[in-house]
C-alpha cells in the first residue's frame, strides 16, 4: 500500500518545487512574525529543544546529498523481510520499506523497523579483548588469534580434537555456516552445533523421517491459499509478525478460520476464531484427539492415504486410545472443543498446519512433530497450495545453517557422518580422504551396529548438552576427554537451560572464546578471571552473502556498511584462525582470499558443487543476485516471477533447486506438489526409507508428479537405474564420467538429476510418506509425560523413556528424573516463550535503544489465582525457582486469563542478571546492553528429546514467592 | 473560663469552615453547566451494536484502560475524554467568563469611584501618626504583592495573550514573550507558596472572626450606606480578603506545583483538574484584589500610608478601625511607653496591637 | 485536495510495535519520547485488541485550539504541525488531545520541560523541507519526498494505514467487505463516538488439565 501525496512528483526537484507552493502559508506565517529566523533559533534555547543533536550523518543526509540504496535482508527472524538501506558516505542514514519485496511488501515488526540502529552499534564489542586477572584488556587481532590458537593446539595435543567445541550460529550467512562446518571438519571433530538443536531439531528429524525433507513445506506467502489455519505451540504475532500479514489475507479473503492451540492466550490467540488452551506438553493427545474425530467420522482423505501414506493403520490403532474423555483428562481441552477444531479442519481444505517451539522443545518433541505431519497426511493437506506443514523457523538463517549441517550429527546437506558422506565432501573440498580422517581422534569409544565406531562417524555432543561434556565424569563420555575449550561463535548461552550448571561448566573450562558482535551473557555469567577472549564479529549488514528464509528461499544480501570498529566478518575470522591452526589452505583451497577474506561468491559456488541432496546446487551467486535485483517481478502469492529476467523462477529458488545453475530449475515453492512437473517445482514424497518393509510397498501407488514418464512410485535414482531405464545416454560424456557408479546425491555433475527431471521424475524417487518411523524410540508417536510433570496421576500410564547410557556421546536421564515427585514443593508449571521486541538471547536487541525502551523488565506472567495464593501483586519482584534449584528474580505480571492458574510463563530473551545479581559491571566498558534481566533458562531444567537432544523448555515445574 | 475559651475556638472553627465551603462553592458552581453538558451528550444516542467496548473506553471506565509497552504518563489511556471537556472549559468558559468578571468588577469600581469618589477622612487628618504595620509586616505584604502580580501578569498573558498580544507582537514575538512568561511563572510559582505562608503567619492572628464583624458585613462596611462601622485592626472585609488570599493562594500553589512538576507521574486528569482550579481561583483572587487595591489606594483616603510608611493618621484609625485604635492606645498606656510622633522611628518598641483574650 | 489521515485496523493490529520503532528510526526520537504507541485493551483475555495511536491530525484539533501561543498550524494536506520556535512547552496540548499524542520531554532537573514534541505525519516543521534544522527539530519530512509516514509504511500486517483520507477509507472499506462484517477500525469515528468492534471469543480449555 503506497499512497501518493497530492503534490508528489517523481522527479526530486519537481517534488521540491511543488512542495514550496504547498508550504507557502508556513512561510507567510513566519514572515508575519517580523523577526528573522536566526533570531528565533538563537533565543529559543530559553527552554531546551527536545530533539537530540542530530549526528553528523543525519545532517549530511538532510543536506540533500545523494543516498545510495542497498538491498539487504532483515537479520532477525526467518521470514526474511527485504530492506532498503540508505547509505551515504559509508554511513547508514535511512531505512526505506521494500514495497516490492515479495515476502514482506515493505512491512516489518519492531525489530525489522529498527535495524538501522546496527549502523550506530553503540553497545557493540569494539575490539578484541581478553580477561586478565578479572579485567577486560584490549589486545590486537594477531595476539588474540595467536594465543587462542596456541592454547587450542595444546589442548588438541593433550586431549584430542574433540575437546574443543565449535558452537556455530544461525546468524551466519549460508556461506559462513558452510565454511564453519567445513572448519570443524578440518579441525577434526563432530563437536560442532548451533541453535537449530534447541529450536527445530525435533521438527527436522520428525518431518524428514516422515516424508523426506525436514523443512517448511510451503511458504508464508502460500498461506494466502489456505482455507483454514491451525497454529499450535507458536505465537507468530510476536515471533514472526510479518507472517500475520499473510495469515490475515487468508482469514479475510478466504474467510479461513484461524485455530490457535497454546497454553497461553497469546497475541496470536487474540485474533483466533477458536482458541484451545492445553496443558503444556500434551500436543500428541490433542492432535490424536482431533484425529480421533476425523477417523470416527470418515473425514480422512482415503484416496490420498492409499496412494501416498504408509502405516496409517498403525496410527489408527494408537489414535483409537485417545477418546474424547481421555483427551480432556490429559490435556484439559473440553471434548466439544476438540471436535469443533477437527470439524473445522476437515471442512476447510486445504488447511495449513503451523508450529513452533511450543511443539518442538519437549522430551517427546519428535513425536509431536510427527503427529502434526500425520494429521496433515490424514486430511490430504500435503503437497497442495494452501496446505502443508508450515514450520516457522526462528533465526534469519537457522534454515540455512541447518541445511549446511552446522550440527553434530551431519555434514552439509544432511549427508550424515558415514564414510560415504565424508568421501563425498572430501571430493567437493578437494582434500585427501586419509588426511581428513587423520585430523580426527583415532580411538573408538562407542559401537555402531555391533562394531566399534570412530569419532569421525559418531554424533558429536549437541549444544544442548555441552555443559555435560564439561562436567560429566570423563569415563561416561564417548570421547577421549571432556570438553576443555568452548568457542561461542554467535551464540547466546541464556537460550539454554540449567543456568547454575552452565556457570559451573564455564568456570571449569580451560578456554572460552566468544566471537560475536556483542559480548553476550557468556562474557559475564561466570566468575572466571582469565582464559576468556572476546572477538568482535561483524554483523550481516557489514558483509554480504546468501541467507535462507524459512520457506527455503535463498536471498542475497548486499553489504550496507563496512565493519564497524575493529570487527571482522566471520568468514575472515575463520580463515585467520584456520591459518593459525594449520588448515587455512585446505579451508579455502578453491576460493580467492583477499586480505584474509575468502570470496563469498566462491564459497557459494563451492557448496553449489556438493549440496545435491537438498538442491542447493542451482542457486549460483549470479542467479541469486538476479533475483535480488528483481524483487518486484515476483508474485506476492505464488512467488513466481512473471516476466523479467528471472521469468518463471520462484523467488529465491526455494530448495530443492535441482541440478546445476545452468539447468535453470526454478526452485520448489511447495514441497511434494504433484500438480506440477518436477522441472517446474513439482515433487512427490521422497523414497528415503527403502522400497519395501515387511512385504509392504513403500513406494507411491498411482500418484506421481505431472509429466512423470514412469507413472508410478519409483526408488531414488542411481547410475545403474538410469542404465536399466535406458536413459544413460541422455547424459553427456563429461557427465557420464562423474556419474558412473554414483547416485543422485553423489553425482557431482548433476547429470543424474538432470536426466531424471527431464523424464519428469524426482531424483530422490517417488514413495509414500511414512507414519511409522521404525528407527525411532516411538515408531508411532505416543504421548509421554514430561520429566517434571505436574500430573503424577498420568505417569504410570504415560511414562517417559528409560535412561540411556550413551546418546550423542553422553548418558541421558529420563525415567530416573520422572520417578521423583516434585509437585509438592514445585506446584506450578513453568514454560517460556518470545517477545516481539527481542530475539533469541536478546543481546543484540537489548542493545538497541529503540527496542530496549519497550521491554525494560524481565517478568513472569502468572495467573491472578496463583498471585493471590502467594501474596503477589502485579509489578512486584518475585522469585521463580525451578526444581533443580535455579532461581530467578523477576517482575510479576499478573494476568486474568493470559495463562491459566497453575502455569507460569517466562520470556527467554533476558540475560545479564544471575540468580538475583546484576552483572552489569562485569561487561566490557560500553558494551553492556541497555536492558538486562534474569534469563528464564537459569531456572529451567533437565530434559532432552529422545531423538535429537532438544532441550525441554516448555514444561517444567516451579514455585513462586515474593522477593 | 475554659468553657468560654472552648466555645470560642468552636466558633472560630465554624467560621473557618463556612468560609472554606463558601470558597469551594464558588469554585464548583461554574463547573455545573459543564457537567450537565456532558450528561446531555451521551444520553439518547443510538446504540451501535458491538460498540460497548468503545463506549467503555470513551467513558474511561477504569477496567478498560489498556496496556502499552510505551512508558509515560497515561500512555495506557486510549482516549482522554476529559481533554475535550477541558478544552471547552478553558476556551468557552474560563477565558470569556474570566474576562467578563474582571471587566465587570473593574467597571463597577470605576463607576463607584466616579459617582461616589474616594472615601474622605472625616474631619481631615489629625496630624498624629500611629503605626499600623511593622517593617516585617510590610515586607511580607509587598513581597506577596510582587510575587502575586508577577504571577498574575504572566498568567494573564498566557491566558489572554493569544488574543491580545499576537496581533501586536506577531506569533514569534509573542512566542518569546510567552516563553519568558511561562518560565517566570514556573520559577516564581513555588515562591508564592513561601509568600502565602509568610502572609498567613504574619497576619492570621488578627483575622479571626470577632464580635462586630457580622454587623460590619451587614452594614456593608459602610461603603454603601455611609457612616462608619466599628471595626478592630482588620474589618470583616479585610478578613475575608485575607482568607481568600491565603486559601486561594494555597489552592493556586498546590495546583500550580502539580502543573509545574510533572515528574511524579500525575495523569492528565489530575493536571486538567489542577488547571481548572488554578484558573478559576486565580481569576477570583485577581478580581477581588482589584477591590483591595482600590480600597487601599484611591478608594479610601489615608489608607495607602499604612503599607508605605507603616503609619496612619490617628483620625484614620479612629474612623476605620476604632476598636483597634482603642486597643493600641490602651496598650501604649499600659506599657507606659510614649508614642513617637511622626513616622521616622524604627518599629522596635512600638506597641503591637494584640488580639484580646 | 488531499486530507492526510491515519487509520488503524484493530482486527489486524497485533501489537508488534513496528510503528513505534519505525518512528524512532525515521525521526531519531530519543529514549523516553514516543510519538506513537500501541495500546492494547483486554490484554491476555478474549476480546484483546490493539490500536496504534499517535496524532490523528484532527480537522478541529483541540491542541491547536488550546495552545496559548497558537503555535499549531495546518498544512495544505491537513497535517497538524507545530512550530517549536514558538512553542513554550506548557503541555496544554497534551491535556486537550484525546489521543495523548503531544509528548513533553523532560529535560533537566525539577521536571523542566522542553518544547513539546509530536507526530508530524513525517512532514517535518516550518523550516525548509529536509533542511538540517528541520531534521534536527522535527525529524524527517517524507511528505516532501512524496512518501508517507514510515510507521504506516512499515506496519507488519498493514493494520495502520496512512494517506489521503478517501484512499485510506477505500482500502479499509474493501477489507471490511472481504471480512463481511461491520467495521472494526480504530480511528476518527471511534474517537469521536462512532464505530464498533466485534466481541471477543471465549477461551476453551484449561492449561492444567482435567481435575
Amino acid at each position: 500500500m503506497k499512497l501518493v501525496k497530492k503534490n508528489q512528483a517523481t522527479d526530486h526537484s519537481q517534488a521540491h518545487a511543488a512542495f514550496t507552493v504547498a508550504t507557502m502559508d508556513r512561510r507567510t506565517f513566519l514572515k508575519r512574525s517580523g523577526i528573522n529566523a536566526g533570531g528565533i533559533a538563537a533565543v529559543s534555547s530559553l527552554s531546551m529543544s527536545m530533539m537530540q543533536k542530530a549526528s553528523a550523518a543525519t545532517e549530511a543526509a538532510a543536506s540533500g546529498g545523494k543516498a545510495e540504496q542497498v538491498r539487504t535482508i532483515c537479520t532477525h527472524c526467518s521470514v526474511g523481510c527485504g530492506i532498503y538501506a540508505e547509505v551515504e558516505n559509508g554511513v547508514w542514514t535511512g531505512q526505506e520499506p521494500a514495497f516490492d519485496h515479495p515476502f514482506n511488501r515493505g512491512a516489518h515488526c519492531a525489530k525489522g523497523a529498527s535495524v538501522r540502529e546496527h549502523g550506530h552499534g553503540e553497545r557493540r564489542l569494539k575490539y578484541p579483548t581478553k580477561l586478565v586477572n578479572g579485567k577486560w584488556t584490549r589486545v590486537s587481532w594477531e595476539q588474540a588469534i595467536n594465543e587462542i590458537g596456541d592454547q587450542m593446539l595444546a589442548i588438541r595435543e593433550q586431549s584430542g580434537p574433540d575437546s574443543v567445541y565449535w558452537l556455530g550460529s544461525a546468524k551466519h550467512s549460508n556461506e559462513q555456516a558452510y565454511l564453519f562446518r567445513k572448519f570443524a571438519a578440518l579441525w577434526g571433530t563432530n563437536n560442532v552445533d548451533h541453535q537449530a538443536r534447541i529450536c527445530h531439531s525435533t521438527t527436522v528429524a520428525g518431518v524428514a523421517n516422515t516424508w523426506g525433507y525436514g523443512a517448511m513445506t510451503n511458504s508464508y506467502n502460500d498461506i494466502h491459499n489456505s482455507q483454514a489455519i491451525l497454529i499450535i505451540g507458536g505465537n507468530p504475532a510476536e515471533a514472526h509478525p510479518v507472517s500475520l500479514q499473510h495469515v490475515f489475507r487468508a482469514t479475510e479473503r478466504n474467510n479461513a478460520p484461524l485455530i490457535v492451540i497454546d497454553p497461553r492466550f497469546t497475541r496470536t490467540a487474540a485474533h483466533a476464531d477458536l482458541y484451545m488452551r492445553i496443558r503444556p506438553g500434551t500436543d500428541v493427545p490433542v492432535v490424536w484427539g482431533m484425529l480421533w474425530h476425523i477417523f470416527e467420522n470418515g473425514w480422512e482423505d482415503k484416496e490420498f492415504i492409499k496412494q501416498r501414506v504408509y502405516g496409517m493403520d498403525e496410527v489408527r490403532a494408537e489414535v483409537a486410545k485417545w477418546t474424547p474423555d481421555e483427551v480432556e483428562r490429559v490435556s484439559g481441552v473440553p471434548e466439544e472443543t476438540i471436535k469443533r477444531a477437527a470439524k473445522i479442519m476437515a471442512e476447510h481444505r486445504p488447511g495449513t498446519f503451523i508450529w513452533c517451539m511450543g511443539g518442538t522443545q519437549h522430551t517427546i518433541g519428535n513425536n509431536n512433530t510427527r503427529a502434526y505431519c500425520i494429521f496433515q497426511l490424514a486430511l490430504g493437506n500435503m503437497g497442495v497450495a494452501g496446505g502443508g506443514t508450515n514450520i516457522f523457523r526462528g533465526h534469519d538463517n537457522v534454515q540455512g545453517a541447518t541445511d549446511f549441517g552446522v550440527l553434530s550429527h551431519t555434514l552439509p546437506g544432511y549427508y550424515g557422518l558415514s564414510g560415504g558422506a565424508w568421501k563425498h565432501w572430501a571430493k567437493v573440498w578437494d582434500v585427501d580422504d586419509d588426511w581428513l580422517a587423520g585430523r580426527f581422534d583415532q580411538g573408538s569409544y562407542e559401537e555402531a551396529k555391533g562394531k566399534p565406531a570412530k569419532p569421525m562417524n559418531t554424533k558429536g555432543i549437541p549444544v544442548s548438552r555441552w555443559i555435560d561434556g564439561v562436567l560429566e565424569d570423563k569415563a561416561n563420555i564417548a570421547q577421549q576427554d571432556n570438553l576443555r575449550a568452548m568457542v561461542f561463535w554467535g551464540h547466546a548461552p541464556n537460550s539454554q537451560t540449567r543456568g547454575p550448571e552452565m556457570k559451573q561448566a564455564m568456570e571449569k573450562l580451560d578456554l572460552m572464546v566468544i566471537i560475536d558482535p556483542y559480548p553476550t551473557v557468556s562474557a559475564v555469567m561466570h566468575d572466571r578471571t582469565d582464559g576468556v577472549y572476546l572477538l568482535p564479529a561483524a554483523t550481516q549488514f557489514e558483509t554480504y552473502g546468501s541467507v535462507t528464509a524459512s520457506n527455503r528461499s535463498l536471498q542475497w544480501r548486499d553489504k550496507v556498511i563496512e565493519p564497524l570498529f575493529e570487527s571482522l566478518p566471520d568468514h575472515t575470522i575463520m580463515y585467520r584462525m584456520a591459518s593459525k591452526l594449520g588448515f587455512g589452505e585446505q579451508l579455502c583451497k578453491h576460493m580467492a582470499v583477499e586480505n584474509d577474506e575468502p570470496s563469498v561468491e566462491d564459497i557459494t559456488r563451492e557448496f553449489n558443487k556438493g549440496m545435491w541432496t537438498i538442491g542447493y546446487t542451482g542457486q549460483s551467486p549470479e542467479r541469486l543476485k538476479q533475483h535480488q535485483q528483481n524483487w518486484h517481478t515476483f508474485d506476492y502469492t505464488s512467488l513466481e516471477a512473471r516476466g523479467g529476467p528471472a521469468n518463471g523462477d520462484y523467488y529465491g529458488m526455494p530448495w530443492p533447486c535441482w541440478g546445476t545453475a545452468g539447468m535453470g530449475h526454478p526452485g520448489t515453492p511447495n514441497l511434494y506438489d504433484t500438480s506440477k512437473p518436477v522441472a517446474r517445482g513439482g515433487l512427490n514424497f521422497r523414497a528415503r526409507f527403502g522400497v519395501e518393509r515387511d512385504g509392504v510397498n513403500l513406494l507411491a501407488e498411482g500418484s506421481w508428479p505431472k509429466g512423470n514418464e514412469l507413472k508410478d512410485g519409483h526408488p531414488e535414482f542411481t547410475a545403474d537405474m538410469l542404465k536399466k531405464l535406458g536413459w544413460w545416454d541422455d547424459l553427456s560424456d563429461s557427465e557420464k564420467q562423474l556419474a558412473e557408479g554414483k547416485n543422485w546425491k553423489t553425482d557431482r555433475s548433476g547429470g543424474i538429476q538432470r536426466v531424471a527431471i527431464k523424464h519428469g521424475c524426482a531424483p530422490f524417487g517417488n514413495a509414500k510418506a511414512r507414519t511409522v518411523v521404525w528407527t525411532f524410540p516411538d515408531p508411532v508417536p505416543v504421548h509421554r509425560e514430561p520429566l517434571y510433570t505436574s500430573r503424577r496421576d498420568l505417569v504410570e500410564k504415560y511414562p517417559t523413556y528409560e535412561d540411556r547410557k550413551s546418546f550423542y556421546r553422553l548418558p541421558t536421564r529420563y525415567g530416573s528424573i520422572q520417578a521423583k515427585d516434585y509437585t509438592g514443593d514445585y506446584p506450578l508449571i513453568m514454560t517460556s516463550g518470545r517477545l516481539v521486541e527481542y530475539e533469541g538471547g536478546g543481546d543484540e536487541t537489548r542493545s538497541n535503544p529503540w527496542l530496549a525502551e519497550l521491554q525494560q523488565d524481565m517478568f513472569a506472567e502468572i495467573n491472578i489465582v496463583d498471585a493471590n495464593n502467594n501474596g503477589i501483586r502485579d509489578g512486584q519482584q518475585i522469585w521463580v525457582e525451578g526444581p533443580e534449584g535455579g532461581r530467578i528474580k523477576v517482575m510479576a505480571k499478573v494476568t486474568q486469563e493470559g495463562v491459566a492458574a497453575g502455569v507460569v510463563w517466562l520470556p527467554f530473551h533476558f540475560g545479564g542478571h544471575f540468580q538475583g545479581k546484576d552483572l552489569r559491571d562485569k561487561y566490557p566498558k560500553g558494551a553492556d546492553p541497555y536492558v538486562l534481566g534474569e534469563a528464564a533458562n537459569t531456572a529451567l531444567t533437565y530434559g532432552y528429546d529422545s531423538v535429537t537432544q532438544m532441550q525441554e523448555t516448555k514444561c517444567s515445574l516451579c514455585r513462586i514467592s515474593r522477593a | 473560663m475554659s468553657n468560654n475559651r472552648q466555645s470560642r475556638i468552636r466558633h472560630h472553627r465554624m467560621v473557618v469552615f463556612s468560609l472554606l465551603s463558601l470558597l469551594l462553592l464558588t469554585l464548583v458552581l461554574p463547573l455545573i453547566p459543564y457537567a450537565v453538558a456532558d450528561l446531555g451528550e451521551s444520553a439518547g444516542k443510538v446504540v451501535n451494536p458491538g460498540a460497548d467496548l468503545w463506549r467503555e473506553v470513551r467513558q474511561r471506565d477504569r477496567s478498560v484502560i489498556g496496556t502499552t509497552r510505551v512508558k509515560g504518563v497515561d500512555s495506557g489511556v486510549l482516549i482522554n475524554v476529559y481533554g475535550e471537556d477541558w478544552r471547552q472549559f478553558r476556551m468557552q468558559r474560563l477565558i470569556p467568563y474570566g474576562a467578563a468578571l474582571m471587566g465587570i468588577v473593574l467597571s463597577v469600581i470605576l463607576l463607584y469611584y466616579l459617582v461616589r469618589g474616594p472615601l474622605r477622612l472625616q474631619g481631615g487628618p489629625s496630624g498624629k501618626k500611629i503605626q499600623r504595620f511593622t517593617v516585617f509586616e510590610r515586607t511580607t505584604h509587598w513581597f506577596t504583592v510582587s510575587v502575586f502580580w508577577l504571577l498574575a501578569l504572566t498568567g494573564l498573558i498566557l491566558l489572554y495573550g493569544r488574543f491580545v498580544l499576537i496581533p501586536l507582537l506577531g506569533p514569534d514575538g509573542f512566542g518569546l514573550t510567552a516563553s519568558a512568561c511561562k518560565e517566570a511563572h514556573n520559577l516564581f510559582g513555588p515562591m508564592f507558596l513561601v509568600a502565602i505562608l509568610m502572609l498567613f503567619v504574619t497576619f492570621v492572628k488578627d483575622n479571626f472572626y470577632a464580635r462586630g464583624d457580622m454587623t460590619w458585613l451587614i452594614k456593608g462596611g459602610g461603603l454603601l450606606g455611609g457612616g462608619h462601622v466599628s471595626a478592630g485592626r482588620f474589618n470583616a472585609g479585610e478578613k475575608i480578603w485575607f482568607w481568600i488570599a491565603v486559601l486561594g493562594g494555597i489552592v493556586l500553589c498546590v495546583s500550580g506545583l502539580i502543573l509545574d512538576f510533572a515528574v511524579f507521574g500525575q495523569g492528565r486528569e489530575v493536571m486538567e483538574l489542577s488547571h481548572v482550579l488554578h484558573g478559576i481561583v486565580a481569576l477570583i483572587v485577581i478580581t477581588v484584589s482589584f477591590g483591595h487595591i482600590y480600597l487601599g489606594t484611591a478608594g479610601v483616603e489615608g489608607t495607602i500610608g499604612s503599607m508605605t510608611t507603616g503609619y496612619v493618621d490617628e483620625a484614620w484609625a479612629k474612623s476605620h478601625h476604632d476598636r483597634w485604635y482603642a486597643e493600641v492606645k490602651a496598650a501604649a498606656v499600659d506599657d507606659s511607653e510614649t508614642e513617637p510622633a511622626g513616622g521616622g522611628s524604627a518599629s522596635t518598641g512600638v506597641a503591637s496591637p494584640t488580639r484580646d483574650g | 485536495m488531499a486530507r492526510m489521515k491515519f487509520l488503524c485496523d484493530a482486527e489486524r493490529c497485533i501489537e508488534c510495535n513496528a510503528c513505534v520503532t519505525a518512528c524512532k528510526n525515521e525521526n531519531n526520537v530519543p529514549w523516553g519520547v514516543n510519538r506513537r504507541r500501541v495500546v492494547t485493551i483486554n490484554d491476555g483475555s478474549p476480546g484483546e485488541r490493539s490500536m496504534s495511536v499517535a496524532c490523528m491530525h484532527c480537522s478541529d484539533a483541540p491542541c491547536a485550539a488550546v495552545c496559548p501561543v497558537d503555535c499549531f498550524y495546518f498544512t495544505d494536506d491537513g497535517v497538524v504541525l507545530h512550530d517549536k520556535d514558538v512553542c513554550i512547552g506548557c503541555g496544554y496540548c497534551f491535556y486537550a488531545c484525546p489521543f495523548g499524542a503531544p509528548q513533553f520531554p523532560q529535560d533537566g532537573a525539577f521536571g523542566q520541560r522542553g518544547k513539546m514534541d509530536k507526530c508530524t505525519f513525517c512532514a517535518g516543521g516550518p523550516e525548509a523541507d529536509n533542511s538540517p534544522e528541520e531534521r534536527t527539530k522535527y525529524g524527517s519530512n517524507r511528505l516532501a519526498e512524496g512518501k508517507l509516514p514510515l510507521c504506516a509504511e512499515m506496519c507488519a500486517t498493514k493494520a495502520l494505514l496512512a494517506g489521503d483520507g478517501d484512499t485510506v477509507s477505500d482500502i479499509f472499506r474493501e477489507r471490511v467487505t472481504w471480512r463481511g462484517s461491520a467495521g472494526m477500525s480504530w480511528g476518527w469515528g471511534v474517537a469521536y463516538g462512532k464505530g464498533g468492534l466485534r466481541k471477543g471469543r471465549a477461551i476453551e480449555g484449561k492449561a492444567t488439565g482435567g481435575e
